[in-house]
């Protein structure tokens, strides 16, 4: 009784700086941020404060720019993530068999996911740039140049500088083609499958828990790009707080102008809320999807 | 695997694997090329010079030291801290049972998916509110919080060691921090490795944070470089070549730390990341 009592305490004492934490810089901000989107505030009438309603809520429907942003945002998801965990599960592919310097490729295609932002927006802003190195690359072709930063590829662009990265996610395909039984694909040799059957039959569905993983993280991430579009197509000054090109205004960069720039932290708030259901109703959508195309272990045993 | 089409299979394997490192590897090819080649010259794709003082200009046309030691003061204070608490409360989740273990975890997974910047701007009014705008003490605050995935690193490391160990700790009168400290926590050195190097590449790299949080003069490097272009005095046109070297800079000690620890972070990935 006194052993289970010391166990109780010590747990409590040993998780009580997370559990402070998250309440005061966690809970507490969410809930008050909540509160604020309820609010009028604008940075100087805190004292003030008018409750609104939903009234910052109904202006996000009727902001034509919010409007926009979200729909660029989906469309930027919706070619970023299935391409970036598509060349993430085909380099871990690649990758996976035992061959010479396997190691060096894998540390290749890894490198680019860690570079920080900043330096991979220096570089890519530079190879961008109209008489960049890129430009030179479609001369020597006699391809006609391109304005990468313009209007017509600034999305183009930036999905081409993110997916750069996209080598971050074979890790994690890496270990989970390791965990893929090797009897399987000796019965499938057996009974005479190809290389390609074995892909489609044996490799691809057991790889779907991870895939669904790599989609939903993807997705969360992919929502909530801001530094990206606003470094790389903002102004060549690099100002943080300036509008990056037409085509690349995401939600979160209008959220975070709204705040930042023009002090409208209610609106804000409430830009931020709607987001934060918008990523939740996309990750439930999925999780429901996901029976029909996950496979999972637990099905097989029982 | 198939003995027939070997040596062809190999060979255009190979030709593909190459060809994708050259795509990936170009950017920072070309950024050192660039980095490397006289100011204000046209993008090059072949090394055209040797132009190091590029490096040297690239850490003496704006702040760079100050904004060096900012950063390194941000990034020890959030690795000290974080590193430590996540080992900690990971231990707990994992190891101490307790009433409401199982609510609080599914609360530390729930807190990995929320959009970081939801709690990050009211957090921002809140320190506003209260002057604390301006100070490092923030990430103090957050460190000594530890990390929701970090944690869960941590439990999934320590939800593997047997039992006895503990068992026998227990029977040699050992406390539970005790057996913490000298047992748990030296045994998990690749995962406190693989947190740290996370840590510090994530702390290195943010830009938003100190921006909201910070005023200029305690900029670390990332906000500064987002901030402050690369120009002769006097002059508005920026050195490009001047600002692919501070990239590069910048770059150099995450991707130091990423080698010394790549070993226990693809293990670390490999034994975590899948169960999870």
């Amino acid at each position: 009784m006194k052993e289970k009592t010391r166990r109780i305490v010590a747990f409590y004492l040993m998780i009580s700086p997370w559990f402070i934490v998250f309440l005061l810089l966690g809970l507490y901000p969410m809930l008050y941020g909540l509160y604020l989107s309820f609010t009028n505030y604008y940075g100087f009438n805190m004292n003030n404060l008018k409750m609104v309603g939903f009234h910052n809520y109904r202006t996000v429907f009727t902001d034509s720019e919010a409007l926009y942003a979200m729909g660029r945002t989906l469309l930027v998801t919706v070619i970023n993530v299935p391409l970036g965990t598509a060349i993430g599960l085909s380099l871990a592919l690649l990758l996976n068999r035992n061959i010479r310097g396997g190691g060096v490729f894998r540390t290749i295609f890894y490198l680019p996911s860690i570079v920080p932002v900043i330096s991979s927006v220096l570089m890519w802003r530079f190879m961008f740039s109209n008489d960049g190195i890129l430009n030179s690359i479609l001369n020597l072709f006699h391809l006609p140049r391109i304005n990468w930063l313009g209007y017509d590829y600034a999305t183009v662009s930036l999905i081409i500088m993110l997916l750069w990265g996209a080598g971050g996610g074979i890790l994690i395909n890496l270990a989970g083609l390791k965990g893929i039984p090797k009897e399987l694909y000796e019965a499938a040799s057996i009974d005479g499958a190809s290389a390609f059957q074995k892909l489609f039959r044996i490799t691809l569905p057991l790889m779907t828990p991870v895939i669904f993983f790599n989609v939903i993280m993807g997705v969360i991430g992919s929502l909530q790009i801001y530094l990206q579009p606003i470094l790389l197509t903002g102004s060549e000054r690099s100002e943080l707080l300036t509008r990056p090109i037409q085509n690349n205004y995401l939600y979160v960069v209008h959220a975070f102008l709204q705040i930042f720039a023009f002090q409208r932290f209610a609106y804000g708030m409430a830009l931020l809320w709607i987001l934060f259901i918008v990523i939740l109703l996309i990750t439930i959508i999925l999780f429901t999807t996901s029976k029909f195309w996950v496979h999972y272990e637990t099905e097989q045993e029982g | 695997m198939n003995v027939g089409s070997s040596k062809w299979g190999t060979s255009v394997f190979y030709v593909v694997l190459i060809i994708c490192s050259l795509v990936f590897l170009l950017p920072l090819y070309l950024a050192i090329v660039n980095s490397l080649s006289s100011w204000y010259s046209a993008p090059t794709i072949v090394l055209t010079g040797f132009h190091f003082e590029n490096f040297i200009y690239a850490t003496t046309l704006i702040d760079f030291l100050k904004f060096v030691k900012n950063s390194v003061i941000i990034c020890a204070i959030v690795l000290f801290t974080s590193t430590m608490i996540s080992g900690l409360v990971g231990y707990a989740f994992a190891r101490i049972k307790a009433p409401g273990r199982n609510v609080l975890f599914m609360i530390v997974l729930s807190t990995m998916m929320l959009p970081g910047i939801v709690t990050q701007i009211p957090t921002y009014i809140l320190f506003y509110k209260y002057n604390l705008i301006n100070t490092y003490l923030p990430w103090l605050f957050w460190g000594l919080g530890g990390n929701a995935f970090f944690i869960f690193l941590y439990r999934q490391f320590f939800a593997t060691i047997p039992k006895e160990l503990e068992e026998a700790a227990r029977i040699d009168g050992c406390s539970i921090f005790r057996t913490y400290w000298n047992i748990f926590l030296p045994m998990s050195l690749p995962v406190v490795a693989t947190v740290s190097i996370m840590n510090f590449q994530g702390t290195w790299g943010d830009v938003m944070t100190p921006f909201m949080f910070l005023k200029q003069d305690l900029y670390p490097l990332a906000t500064a470089l987002s901030m402050i272009t690369y120009q002769e005095p006097g002059s508005k046109v920026i050195i490009q070549q001047v600002s692919l070297a501070a990239g590069i800079l910048f770059m150099i000690p995450v991707i130091i730390t990423f080698f010394l620890g790549q070993r226990y972070i693809v293990e670390g990935i490999v034994t975590t990341g899948v169960k999870g």
